[in-house]
Order: C-alpha cells, then sequence, then structure tokens
C-alpha cells in the first residue's frame, strides 16, 4: 500500500470540503455534543473545511459540484485573474478592396489618419481589458502564407450560415469502416481539408478530405532542376508520381492516442502509448522529431491556435507544453491526481485547459505554469474539453455523461447538459458560438443552444464569492437535436468555416 | 467484449475458478474467456520468477532453505523492474517548479521550420555504405554492416542498439551529390528516398554517427562502417567537419585511419 501513489496523494493532501457558516456552525455543535473525538479528529485533520458567508447550498447544488477525487476546490483556487479574452488580429489588407495597403499592424489599433474600416471589420479602437498583452507569451510572426490563409478563412466567413435553434447545421458523418476498434485519435485541419487517424495498430493515417490529392515534395535532386522563380513554386516542388488520397505514417510503437495538426497544414502531431510525441511533415510525410518527456502514454496532444507551442498531456499525471524547436518541455503543467485525459489551448493561447481522471479540469497560465482555476463537478473521468471561440466559456465531457458548461472569468459552473447516457467524448462549439456540438459512445451526436445556455448569468460579486451559482433545470429547452448513427461512436467533431459539422467514429459493430 | 462462455464451474480447474472468481470480485463481469487463461499465465510466470529470484538470493546468503526474507527481497526488486508508476505527486511538483521558473524563450523571425538542432531529429540520413570490392570480404559480398540504422523504416524510437544486418536495411536508391568523397576505397553513398530534401539542407554535411560499437571480427581490413543513426541526447560525440566518424571499441591495429578522415 505504501507503493501506491494514488494511496499517498490521499493521506497526504486534504480533501477539501464546501460549507456555508450556518451549516459549519451546526455540524460543529452537534459534533461536540456527541464528544464523539474519533470524528471530529478525523475531521480536524483529513478535512479542508472552505467557509462562506451566504446561503447554504441546495441538495441540487451540492450534487453538481461534487465529485473530485480531492474534494471540491477552494474558492482561493479559483481567484487569479484570467485574461480570458481573445488576441487582436493583425490587420491584412484584402485584395478586394481597392484602398491602398494598410500594412501589417501587430498592434491591431488602426493608423489614425485612415478614416475608412479595417479588414477585419472589428471596430473597438481600445484593448479589451480581458485579453491579454500581445507579448505576454511570445507568438510566431506571421509569414506570407499565414496571411493568406487568413484572407481565405475571411471570404469563407463572409459565406458562414449563422446557425441557431430554426437554423440547425448538417452533420457530415466520416465513418472509418473496417477499423476493428482501432481507432483511437481524429483531427481535422481547420479549412477541413484534410483528416488525420491514429489507429491501436501505431500507425497514423492521413486522407484528403477535398479532390485535391496528397502528394510529396521531390527528392533534393529534382528540386534542384526547378525554375525558383516561377509563379507555382509551390505545385511544381510536389512530386506527381507521389500523388494519393491515403498517406500512411509509421513510426510509433504503441497506439496512437492523440493527433493534431499545425494551423499551417505544415505539420501533423501525433501522441501514443509509447510515451512520444511526433511531429510529421505533411509535405514529406515523414517523422521530423520524436519529442520524449512523458515515459508513460500520452493520451493527449494539441497545437496552439497560432502554431508553435504544443501541449501533451499522460499518464504520468502532468501536461508538458513544448515548443517545436526545443527537444524538451517548456512548461510542466504538474498538479492533477490523476492521468491526464485531455489538452486544450484556449484560443488566446495564453492558458491550456487539461481535463483529468481525477475528475476536475484545471486551467493553467502558460506564462509561469501556475493553475489559475480548478473547475470540480464531474463524476467521472473526462475526456473532452473545448473553449467557445469567444475565450470566455469552457464545456467539458466525462464518463458521467453530462456536459458542463464554466464560465473561466469568475471561475463558476454555469451550466449542465444532461442527455448522453454514455461518455462524451467529443465537444465543439460552432465558429460563433451559437450551438455546441457533442458526440458521445452512446452513437449519438446531439446540439444544444450555447446562445441560451449563457445568458442571464447572474455573476455579480455576491454570488462568485460564494463559489456557486443557481443551475437552472433546462437541458432539455437547450437540446436542439439528437442524430443517432448506426453503432458508431462519435470519436471527433469538427465545424468546418462555413458552420457545417463534420463528425468521424468507427463504425464497431455489436 | 462479450461475456465469455466460461466452462461450467464443475469442469473447471481449481485455479481458474480461482482467478474467474478474484476476476469477480475486481468488479470485471464482461470479459472474454481466454482472459483467464492469460491471467493464469501471467500468475505463474510472475511467481516462479519471484522463486526463482528468491532461491538465488537465499543460496547467496548460504541459508538452507528459502524463507520469507528472501521472497520477499525477491519481490522488491522485481516491483522496482516491472512494475514502474508514475513519479510521486511531490517531485512532479517540485521539477514543474524547478521547469516553470525559466521564461518562454523568444522566437526568433523567419527561422524557416522550426525544429530542434539535428542531433534530436530523426531527420538525418539512416544511409550506410555498400561496399563495391570485387573481393570478398569475411562476409562474402554481403553488407558488413553490423548496425542496424533507425529511422522511419522500424519503428523504435529509442536509441538504437547494436543489431546483425537485416535485409531491410537499405541499400536505396538515388545518388545525392554529398560532399563526401573517398578516395582509397570505392564507396557509393546511397541515401533512402525518404530523405526529406526541404526539411534541412545542412542535414547530409552535418550527420554524425554516433555510439558506434563495432563488432571488430566484421571489419575487414579494408571496409570502413559508415553509418548515421537517429541521434541520442545522451550522445557526446561532437559533429565533424567530416560527415563521417568511426569508434573503435577495442584496439584495431589493423585500421590506421585514426582521424576519421578516411584518407
Amino acid at each position: 500500500m505504501k507503493g501506491n501513489e494514488t494511496m499517498l496523494d490521499f493521506r497526504t493532501s486534504k480533501f477539501v470540503l464546501r460549507i456555508s457558516r450556518d451549516s459549519y456552525q451546526l455540524l460543529k455543535r452537534h459534533l461536540q455534543e456527541k464528544q464523539n473525538n474519533q470524528i471530529w479528529n478525523i475531521v480536524q485533520e483529513h478535512l479542508y473545511i472552505d467557509i462562506f458567508d451566504g446561503m447554504p447550498r441546495s441538495k441540487q447544488q451540492i450534487d453538481a459540484m461534487v465529485g473530485s477525487l480531492a474534494g471540491e476546490a477552494k474558492r482561493e483556487a479559483n481567484k487569479a485573474k484570467v485574461f480570458f479574452g481573445l488576441l487582436k488580429e493583425p490587420e491584412i489588407e484584402v485584395p478586394l478592396d481597392d484602398e491602398d495597403e494598410e500594412g501589417e499592424n501587430e498592434e491591431g489599433k488602426p493608423k489614425k489618419k485612415k478614416p475608412k474600416k479595417d479588414s477585419l471589420g472589428s471596430k473597438s479602437k481600445k484593448q479589451d481589458p480581458n485579453a491579454p498583452p500581445q507579448n505576454r507569451i511570445p507568438l510566431p510572426e506571421l509569414k506570407d502564407s499565414d496571411k493568406l490563409d487568413k484572407i481565405m478563412n475571411m471570404k469563407e466567413t463572409t459565406k458562414r450560415v449563422r446557425l441557431g435553434p430554426d437554423c440547425l447545421p448538417s452533420i457530415c458523418f466520416y465513418t472509418f469502416l473496417n477499423a476493428y476498434q482501432g481507432l483511437t485519435a481524429v483531427d481535422v485541419t481547420d479549412d477541413s481539408s484534410l483528416i488525420a487517424g491514429g489507429f491501436a495498430d501505431s500507425t497514423v493515417r492521413v486522407w484528403s478530405v477535398t479532390p485535391k490529392k496528397l502528394r510529396s515534395v521531390k527528392q533534393a535532386s529534382d528540386l534542384s532542376l526547378i525554375d525558383k522563380e516561377s509563379d507555382d513554386v509551390l505545385e511544381r516542388i510536389m512530386d506527381e508520381k507521389t500523388a494519393s488520397e491515403l498517406k500512411i505514417l509509421y513510426g510509433h510503437s504503441g497506439p496512437v492516442y492523440g493527433a493534431s495538426f499545425s494551423p499551417d497544414r505544415n505539420y501533423l502531431l501525433s501522441s501514443s502509448e509509447d510515451g512520444t510525441v511526433r511531429l510529421w511533415s505533411l509535405q514529406t510525410f515523414t517523422c521530423l522529431v520524436g519529442y520524449k518527456g512523458h515515459n508513460y502514454p500520452v493520451w493527449d496532444t494539441q497545437f496552439s491556435p497560432y502554431g508553435y507551442y504544443f501541449v501533451s498531456g499522460g499518464h504520468d499525471r502532468v501536461a508538458r507544453l513544448w515548443a517545436t524547436d526545443h527537444y524538451q518541455p517548456l512548461r510542466i503543467f504538474a498538479g492533477h491526481l490523476a492521468d491526464v485525459n485531455c489538452t486544450r489551448f484556449h484560443p488566446n493561447s495564453n492558458y491550456v485547459a487539461t481535463g483529468s481522471a481525477d475528475r476536475t479540469v484545471r486551467l493553467w497560465d502558460v506564462l509561469n505554469g501556475n493553475c489559475v482555476r480548478i473547475f470540480t463537478g464531474h463524476k467521472g473521468p473526462i475526456h473532452s474539453l473545448t473553449f467557445s471561440p469567444n475565450g470566455r466559456f469552457l464545456a467539458t465531457g466525462a464518463t458521467d455523461g453530462r456536459v458542463l458548461l464554466w464560465d473561466i472569468g469568475h471561475g463558476l459552473m454555469v451550466g449542465e447538459l444532461k442527455g448522453h447516457t454514455d461518455t462524451v467524448c467529443s465537444l465543439r462549439f460552432s465558429r460563433d458560438g451559437e450551438i455546441l456540438a457533442s458526440g458521445s459512445m452512446d452513437n449519438t451526436v446531439r446540439l444544444w443552444d450555447a446562445i441560451k445556455a449563457f445568458e442571464d448569468l447572474e455573476t455579480d460579486d455576491f454570488t462568485t464569492a460564494t463559489g456557486h451559482v443557481n443551475l437552472p433545470e433546462n437541458s432539455q429547452e437547450l437540446l436542439l437535436g439528437t442524430y443517432m448513427t448506426k453503432s458508431t461512436p462519435v470519436v471527433h467533431l469538427h465545424f468546418t468555416r462555413r458552420n457545417l459539422v463534420l463528425a468521424a467514429g468507427a463504425y464497431s459493430p455489436q | 467484449m462479450e461475456s465469455g462462455k466460461m466452462a461450467s464451474p464443475k469442469s473447471m480447474p481449481k485455479d481458474a475458478q480461482m482467478m474467474a472468481q478474484i476476476l469477480k470480485d475486481m468488479g470485471i463481469t464482461e470479459y472474454e474467456p481466454r482472459v483467464i487463461n492469460q491471467m493464469l499465465e501471467f500468475a505463474f510466470r510472475y511467481v516462479t520468477t519471484i522463486l526463482d529470484d528468491a532461491k538465488v538470493y537465499s543460496s547467496h546468503a548460504k541459508k538452507a532453505t528459502v524463507d520469507a526474507d528472501d521472497v520477499r527481497l525477491a519481490i522488491q526488486c522485481r516491483a522496482d523492474q516491472s512494475f514502474t508508476s508514475p513519479p510521486p505527486r511531490d517531485f512532479l511538483l517540485d521539477i514543474a517548479r524547478q521547469r516553470n521558473q525559466t521564461p518562454l524563450p523568444l522566437i526568433k523571425p523567419y527561422s524557416g521550420p522550426r525544429l530542434p538542432p539535428d542531433r534530436y531529429c530523426l531527420t538525418a540520413p539512416n544511409y550506410r555504405l555498400k561496399s563495391l570490392q570485387k573481393k570478398a570480404s569475411t562476409s562474402a559480398g554481403r553488407i558488413t554492416v553490423p548496425r542496424l540504422s533507425v529511422g522511419s523504416v522500424t519503428s523504435r524510437p529509442s536509441t538504437p542498439t547494436l543489431g546483425t544486418p537485416t535485409p531491410q536495411t537499405m541499400s536505396v536508391s538515388t545518388k545525392v551529390g554529398t560532399p563526401m568523397s573517398l578516395t582509397g576505397q570505392r564507396f557509393t553513398v546511397q541515401m533512402p528516398t525518404s530523405q526529406s530534401p526541404a526539411v534541412k539542407a545542412s542535414v547530409p554535411a552535418t550527420s554524425a554517427v554516433q555510439n558506434v560499437l563495432i563488432n571488430p571480427s566484421l571489419i575487414g581490413p579494408k571496409n570502413i562502417l559508415i553509418t548515421t543513426n537517429m541521434v541520442s541526447p545522451q550522445n557526446a560525440a561532437s559533429e565533424s567537419s567530416n560527415a563521417l566518424k568511426r569508434k573503435h571499441e577495442d584496439v584495431d591495429d589493423d585500421d590506421d585511419d585514426d582521424d576519421g578522415d578516411n584518407l
């Protein structure tokens, strides 16, 4: 028993209980009257009683928040300031406009002498107080190819469908046949052109979803022969003989549990049970680097929304932040009591959320590695996380079948979506945050009304001081649709830039 | 896993019944029937290993019989080897604190693909030289490379180990104009097709040989072992300007090319 880590954690740390002052007085009086010193000793030694002033919680509220292996989160744990705003988009000239060049403006503040609209349509000139400063963490600069991507993104945004309760998205389901329960990870690129699947046979397969096939770069001898000045040099470097719809990447020596494309579609990351995270080039379809640090299975990995950084979480109960050009992690996020199952970056790349088998979700600051939020409430290991596009909310799904919604700024649970009957293994908000899609092992995809779930939040100072909010029982009203598959658990969800839903899973006949 | 069709308890041997009971006690209700066999096999293997170790310890202590202390020692020693668990929490918090103190490094602009130094990447060419000599060496025209190059062909991400040459260690196609010139020996440098030229232009020139353990019997007087491998972080060998380098395990008096420039 001495060697078991969980036992040690339980014996050394204190279980946290939140109780209102009135209830605590009652409890103290009761125990002292009964003169039951045993229980009082145990309480003193192993419990940490976090007292708050205010109304005692109802049973329903308590039920919502309990479940973590170490009790609930102390209120001070959720008091640090979190910059949940989004970073300003750099201004890029759009070719459609026939005005003069605005030039790159990293601060996002439009130049004063140009009164015309800036190309992104955002009118605010002031810095969002909730957004982190642009240079809080170093981010890679924007390359020309990135600017082209952003222009494509903006064009697609104009054609985007506005979703709502009366305008539900269509769902396109990609079923992996003949996977024989071997599909363990899926990722889709942001522009929905490539799908990667990680499998239990240690391979990573990349498919092209569009008619454009996958090509690898020519050999060095052929590359020296092409004309470097031609306009279509990016097509000429590709070798036509290697064109195919599927590329298989070999290298791991264990099932691949996590996959993530880089935002510029040049790299693919995969994390595996063999303890390494591998970086693959999508131009040569070979492995470039193996990042060793976790010596135990790595359950999840994700690239930062700006590229360059990535986070991985594994069985060793920590999440690590890496940069592609450092062979050792830059940050280690330690604090969970059990495996880190799921790791996600915040849209502004300054925070990382981790969901763990100890039933808590923690939010970590990339700058200094501190844990700035602890969210308890799930009754089972957490398997999916997603941030809302505006950066203010986090949705989490676990084996208990509930989807919980959290307000990051205040550190409170603001919603509970009941409906799934099995583990919720994938979650995604629509591009403008109006709809939350959840996919589960019960072979369904459910769509929830996110706007309604987040409106009317009573988050005044009094409520935040107590640490909990009254949760309405409105799961039924928020559920917009349930879509069943034929015995295919929904492993991954993705909203295209036009708000079409792509879902992926492996058909598992029973 | 569907519930297995288990043999009726009467006809199952006693230890299989016990194993089924253990599984039931641990809360596992659905499992294939062969799981019991596998568990029994594991138990048998574990117990025999422990008892064998205990016998060794007791004979080392010059005891007549194996007693509980020996068994305890055997269990302890095996547990450190086979059942490793993740590091304890305070250790993790400690190293996390140390690691998180250093500020995030600044990002250099316009530096091409951002990858770690070559020695930590898997981008080195994993090729070897194929001897063109007509004269048969000890291994009669076979490729005399006692090294298994590790790269994208095999699937082990750990440091390469010594192995015998297998047919799959590639003799591959395209000849790239690398700056290696070997006079006095006739070799062709062959690079694998998976070499990615777009990644790092300098890779062929600076790849180095690491941790080469040479079986001296396989080296003929004129064969030079050239292999490049995936690098390991513990590698102490520095890159030489010449891409080829050799290490001796024993003193090899036959070979007079000590400075490694193959001339």
